[in-house]
């Protein structure tokens, strides 16, 4: 038992290093075909990029591990993007719109949580029924049109500096740190693990599953919500097609960290590199002046790759 | 009532009873009562709805989804999904688009856009398959990657001024009846036939059902998803010469969305997202409703802004109708 | 059991940093010809971005902004999202500003989503400017104008009131109803009926989304409730060839006047077939062309403030205040003509 135990940390161990070593290996390879990408402002702005994305995965790290999945965070964006916007034109002070965007993100969490739960409807048609869904609610509500108007202090979340560092990042790290507490440090941790090794044993062991998934998906609607503020204090707008598509590179980004789509293992430190290693691979395409007609294909492609080698050698394990 | 049957294959519905009850545990059932509501709700609302002409432009106008949702009705059976088709029918109908435009006819662009579809489909069912990757990861990557592929084979530029000749499929008549309503009806019977006397359509429901116990049966339980993801990918080949045909030219982002209303028909039909229970007749319901439901909107003035919220509602909707009709009936497909 | 472990799980990672590198590899293989090179000494580096990348109108004006890079020597970006997102143009903008470009020049998506980021590249000391469609007035230096919406929208009306005899009820149908210019030329049009063609109206605007299949169904189901429609408006490069389509499916081509912007090599089956008789559009080679020699006319300070302005081929071109040139009157396609044009 210790000996597996043993194993399995240092697969884990083994894994991230490997991870660490495609971005260097990434970061040395655009910096050769363009010198401007290791300069310290250019890093530094890369990762302005990538929170949104980051934070997302963060919690759809936890569902993948429990063998579920949300499709719909792209759409949830959308909407809490509209919800903060347009309530703010509608009259309600700024922080206050905020305040409601967050809860409208953490409400549509909610709402795949209980269809997930109550309904034990499979997370995969749910999501896709509320990414259709949020997207449509979206678009009808701001009826295809845009806020722009908020005050300055707004682009504080997106656009503000300390000093040379972007302030999203300090909330991106301060999220990790937290997320990380709670997956590998906590009883609730424990149970994502155990749900997704096998839900019926967790189930006969106490787990309270049903509260437990509720938590996850109300909860990465809360990290939805934050990141709808940052990328609308990003653009300075509010409009209803923000986030759409987000959902390949938050997955993309799980997946390529480790986490197996089956459900059972993943860790934040290789969700975390997973996200930089996407951004660094999407801004360096850019900067080396690719076409952004190729990164469509790079990125499809890069996420069947990850995948493939991530199952296929897993499997052969077992 | 007080009759015992042996165990009824739940996919055609209970054996034995009255035929009504019979006829209401088809997995269609909800889906055809609800197209029959709506087709009485919309002829009040606008008496112009029931005109031949409109229902036949209706039918007309699915043509193209109902003939993929057909098809991604085998893959969803096998407890798998498919959502690449969107970015697959692009890529066809500039396949047989461009062949077209050098040779003319039916015949060989349609050829193109099947060999094309076929080889999009035969990736995702290796890569689902021989690669052991999740489907819906496969073909969420596919989706991208094809899409990035139509923007670097066409450079941006559209195919216009595909030849009269090649249209047929998609704007001609035969008897009077619209070419793509009859090709549509025409795979709607093949399937059905398929899934009823074929093996492989009938281990579609083995496998979608059971897919352990099935391979202990010895179900080629792999043969099986394979084919039908390659099956996809055929009947979208034929679907875009249906697109090429109603639409002349085709643009980048063709299909960009149809995917999800793809899996939408199939889900709202009546097949069950896990696998094993459903009909061609669900697919074919769904994809109807899905157009009575649209055609229904534009009509009543709906901005088309809100067609997506509905379509999520409706997914939701008819996922929450089959657990509700599964926990009354007691089954546990 | 720990020693074969070790195997497939060495081979998993090396496998999966080789896939990595290599779809990396893949793309950067594609890259353009223009690449980072610094900002001093050299030749100008002009960024130019269209509203999206992908549709025939765009590449058209990437061939006229590639003729004019060659002719005036400078590097041109020309590089667009692949969808017509704010959002992401604002974060391609930031991009350029990191690629050290001389002036950045946009087809803004939406004109107050780019502002932060175009204002961004102005603090950097880059050249602003907007073409196609504008920005927010104080987030660029200038804007490149096809037509004025003015001469678009009469335009519009006079070719179609040729067509019915100055009366009737028209469906217009555009791209989204909230696309700035889309607006304005509505607008425009409104205002020609009343003052010149009182018994022509606007009956209904529907928005075809910029999808073909939508916009011939639009077309067909609005015909067909309602049949006494005196013509159709398709007022962007999607919408038209989808009303024309959409006439000649129902077979009232030629009995129901079709009109509206596009692209020549889009529309010349319709010209062709007679469903449509005119169409109007300015010339987005023109357009691309004159947009490259106004931002390099800026980097090197040479720009007037008023007056005219020499470019290139097109000879001596307006300005229309200090901030905005106009490429000239738009161009009316017909059968007369339409063989002139390849874009």
């Amino acid at each position: 038992m210790s000996a597996l135990v043993g194993t399995m940390r240092s697969l884990k161990f083994s894994r991230e290093l490997v991870l660490l070593g495609v971005l260097i290996a990434l970061i040395v390879v655009m910096t050769l075909l363009d010198p401007l990408f290791l300069t310290p402002i250019t890093m530094l702005n890369t990762s302005r990029f990538f929170v949104e994305v980051g934070l997302m995965a963060l919690g759809m790290t936890l569902i993948i591990i429990t063998g579920g999945i949300d499709l719909s965070v792209g759409s949830n964006l959308a909407l809490v993007s509209v919800a903060v916007g347009f309530s703010f034109a509608a009259g309600l002070p700024l922080p206050l719109a905020i305040l409601f965007g967050l809860v409208v993100g953490v409400a549509a969490g909610l709402f795949n949580g209980l269809f997930i739960t109550l309904l034990n409807v499979h997370p995969l048609v749910v999501t896709l029924g509320t990414l259709a869904l949020f997207q449509g609610l979206a678009y009808g509500i701001s009826k295809a049109q845009a806020v722009s108007d908020f005050p300055g202090w707004f682009a504080y979340f997106g656009q503000a500096y300390l000093g040379p560092i972007p302030g999203q990042l300090f909330i991106f790290v301060m999220a990790v740190a937290v997320v990380w507490v709670i997956l590998s440090r906590t009883s609730f941790g424990r149970y994502v693990y155990a749900i997704g090794n096998n839900e019926e044993a967790a189930r006969f062991s106490g787990v309270p599953i049903r509260k437990v998934k509720l938590a996850l998906y109300s909860g990465i609607g809360l990290l939805v919500g934050m990141a709808a503020v940052i990328y609308t204090s990003r653009v300075y707008t509010a409009r209803g097609d923000s986030g759409v598509g987000l959902e390949l590179d938050v997955i993309s980004a799980v997946v390529l960290g480790g986490a197996s789509i089956y459900g059972g293992s993943g860790t934040i430190g290789g969700t975390v590199l997973g996200v930089l290693i996407i951004a660094t691979l999407r801004n360096g395409l850019i900067l080396a002046g690719v076409p952004s007609t190729w990164q469509l294909f790079v990125l499809g492609v890069l996420l069947l790759a990850a995948v493939f080698v991530n199952e296929f050698f897993r499997k052969g394990e077992e | 009532m007080s009759e015992t049957r042996a165990p009824t294959p739940t996919e055609r519905g209970g054996a034995g009873g009255e035929s009504v009850r019979r006829f209401l545990a088809r997995p269609a059932a909800p889906a055809l009562a609800f197209l029959a509501v709506l087709l009485v709700a919309f002829t009040l609302a606008n008496d112009r709805f029931l005109t031949a002409s409109n229902l036949e432009s209706i039918v007309d106008s699915v043509a193209v989804l109902g003939i993929i949702a057909l098809a991604v009705n085998q893959v969803i059976l096998c407890a798998e999904i498919d959502i690449s088709t969107g970015s697959m029918l692009g890529l066809c109908a500039i396949a047989a688009g461009a062949v077209s435009l050098s040779t003319g006819g039916i015949l060989l662009p349609l050829l193109a856009g099947v060999a094309v579809g076929a080889l999009a489909g035969a990736i995702n069912g290796a890569l689902v398959t021989l690669g052991r990757i999740p489907a819906i990861i496969v073909t969420l990557g596919m989706l991208y990657a094809l899409r990035g592929v139509i923007l670097l084979v066409t450079g941006g530029t559209w195919i216009t001024g595909v030849p009269e000749p090649t249209r047929f499929l998609g704007t001609g008549k035969v008897l009077g009846i619209s070419v793509p309503v009859l090709i549509l009806f025409g795979l709607f019977l093949v399937m059905e036939l398929v899934n009823r006397h074929s093996t492989w359509g009938r281990n579609v429901f083995a496998v979608g059902g059971n897919r352990v116990a099935a391979r202990f049966a010895g179900l080629p339980v792999n043969r099986v998803r394979f084919v039908a993801f390659t099956l996809v990918g055929v009947f979208v080949g034929i679907a875009s010469m249906i697109y090429l045909g109603r639409a002349g030219s085709v643009q980048t982002n063709t299909g960009v969305g149809l995917e999800l209303q793809a899996v939408a028909a199939v889900v709202i039909g009546g097949t069950s997202i896990s696998g094993g229970r459903g009909s061609s007749l669900a697919a074919l319901t769904g994809a109807v409703l899905i157009g009575v439901i649209l055609n229904g909107l534009i009509l009543m003035g709906v901005p088309g802004i809100w067609q997506d919220a509905v379509l999520g509602g409706l997914i939701l909707l008819a996922v929450t109708t089959d657990v509700l009709r599964r926990r009354l009936v007691g089954d546990k497909a | 059991m720990l020693r074969r472990a070790w195997l497939p799980k060495a081979l998993r990672a090396t496998l999966l940093a080789v896939l990595v590198l290599a779809v990396a590899a893949c793309g950067v293989g594609q890259q353009g010809p223009s690449q980072g090179g610094g900002g001093g000494g050299g030749p100008n580096k002009i960024c130019m971005m269209p509203k999206l990348v992908g549709i025939p109108y765009f590449n058209a004006s990437e061939q006229g902004a590639n003729e004019a890079a060659k002719e005036v020597d400078v590097d041109l970006v020309y590089d667009g999202p692949t969808e017509a997102k704010a959002a992401l143009q604002s974060q391609m903008i930031e991009q350029f500003i990191q690629q050290q470009c001389d002036a950045i020049t946009v087809a803004a998506n939406d004109p107050n989503a780019l502002a932060p980021a175009m204002k961004k590249a102005d603090n950097a000391g880059i050249a602003t400017g907007a073409w196609d469609a504008d920005v927010a007035k104080d987030a660029r230096d200038v804007f490149v104008n096809q037509a004025t919406f003015e001469a678009i929208g009469y335009e519009l009306v006079d070719v179609m009131a040729e067509q019915t005899g100055g009366k009737g009820e028209f469906l217009v149908v555009t791209g989204s109803l909230t696309a700035p210019n889309q607006v304005a030329w509505l607008k425009e049009m409104r205002e020609r009926m009343e003052e010149k063609y009182p018994e022509m109206s606007i009956a209904s605007v529907e928005p075809g989304e910029e999808d073909l299949q939508l916009g011939i169904d639009i077309t067909k189901n609005y015909l067909q409730a309602h049949p006494d429609t005196a013509g159709v408006f398709g007022i962007t490069s999607v919408a038209l060839p989808g009303a024309a389509e959409a006439v000649e499916q129902i077979g009232r081509a030629g009995e129901v006047p079709v009109t509206g912007l596009s692209t020549p090599n889009e529309m010349k089956p319709y010209i062709e077939s007679g469903a449509v008789k005119k169409f109007v559009l300015w010339n987005p080679v023109d357009l691309g062309y004159l947009a490259v020699y106004v931002a390099n006319a800026q980097v090197e300070d040479k720009l007037p403030k008023s007056g005219t302005f020499k470019a290139g081929r097109l000879g001596e071109v307006k300005l229309l205040a200090e901030d905005e040139v106009l490429l000239g009157p738009p161009i009316v396609f017909s059968k007369a003509n339409i063989d002139q044009y390849d874009f």
